[in-house]
């Protein structure tokens, strides 16, 4: 019993060191949820969703590195008002993936963008371990 | 064992302030009416923002200009707010605190608004009263000002889009237009 409370208390006091992290756990949660078989998110299936192009809400063909190119270490471009996109890999831009907050507003409005439709447990998962190991 | 989970939580209780909101109109507008005027010699603002501009520059600021609020009416602003899911095509969603913080901000510093700076009103003020057009460039007076520039400009890829005002004007996130601060891409200065 002490050490189930210890380690949950690390956990805690962990999550609150690296938020991202408890967000997975709570993505990998509901991926299980949805399908038993799940076991563990993949940064290849991570980069067939950022890198292939979809009919998105314009009903324009884009995908991810439309606006954050092809190298996440690199400054994108928003393709629509040319606004620059600083880096998305947390390796080049430490700010990355740092506010759960942030990091679900920008999933939820480019899923939509993109795919046209919110994105699975899974592939926010997928997608969030491709952009981490970059 | 228990001291973890207790500092644990108490840590996530302090994390993330509030923003008071005023309920009385008026004290509320004069207190989010200040406009950040840069100092030009050193390119710094002269103050520090206050929680809503804070919040419009980060939000809005992070995929086009943060617009200057005076541009449009606040009936056009509104509207806007009303529509993030679908703003131009684009999802815009914010959080709901966030989305009132903006709100206000953008009202309370519209072009008809009580405390505008005047010197932005032209565009607003030339927008038919049984109107409220969601782009800027839409304004009977913003379109005047800009009815000479030849296509190919605007749709250069350095600019993209008539929307895109700091390709051409220099200095428009600061506030200033002025046609010394001019300079289109491939083409130079604009001389009307």
């Amino acid at each position: 019993m002490k050490k189930i409370l210890t380690i949950l208390g690390l956990f805690a006091v962990m999550g609150l060191a690296a938020p991202i992290d408890g967000y997975m756990q709570t993505l990998a949660a509901e991926a299980k949820k949805a399908d038993a078989g799940f076991s563990g998110f993949d940064a290849k299936r991570g980069e067939k969703i950022f890198t292939s192009e979809h009919i998105g809400k314009k009903g324009k063909s884009i995908s991810c590195a439309s606006c954050h190119t092809g190298d996440l270490k690199k400054a994108g471009e928003n393709t629509f008002t040319a606004k620059a996109i600083e880096p998305l890999s947390p390796k080049a831009n430490a700010k990355r993936l740092s506010d759960v907050k942030n990091v679900e507003k920008w999933l939820r409005r480019n899923f939509n963008d993109v795919y046209n439709r919110e994105g699975s447990a899974l592939e926010k998962g997928d997608v969030l371990t491709y952009i981490q190991n970059y | 064992m228990k001291k973890y989970l207790i500092m644990a939580l108490s840590a996530a209780t302090l994390i993330g302030g509030a923003v008071l909101f005023a309920d009385d109109d008026e004290r509320y507008e004069k207190r989010v009416y200040e406009h950040s005027k840069t100092n030009m010699q050193t390119n710094t603002p002269k103050r520090a923002l206050n929680e809503f501009e804070k919040t419009y520059q980060k939000e809005c600021g992070s995929c086009h200009m943060a617009y200057q609020p005076e541009f449009l009416p606040k009936r056009s602003w509104n509207k806007m707010m009303e529509g993030l899911d679908n703003h131009f095509e684009v999802d815009a969603t914010l959080d709901p605190k966030d989305r009132k913080t903006i709100l206000a901000y953008l009202t309370s510093n519209a072009g008809d608004s009580k405390y505008r700076s005047k010197h932005f009103s032209k565009m607003s003020n030339s927008v038919a009263k049984d109107e409220a057009p969601l782009r800027i460039s839409e304004t009977p007076y913003f379109i005047k000002e800009h009815r000479k520039i030849p296509k190919r400009l605007i749709e250069q890829k350095e600019v993209k889009s008539i929307a895109n005002c700091t390709a051409c004007h220099t200095t428009a996130d600061k506030g200033i237009y002025s046609e010394r601060a001019i300079k289109i891409p491939n083409y130079g200065r604009w001389d009307d």
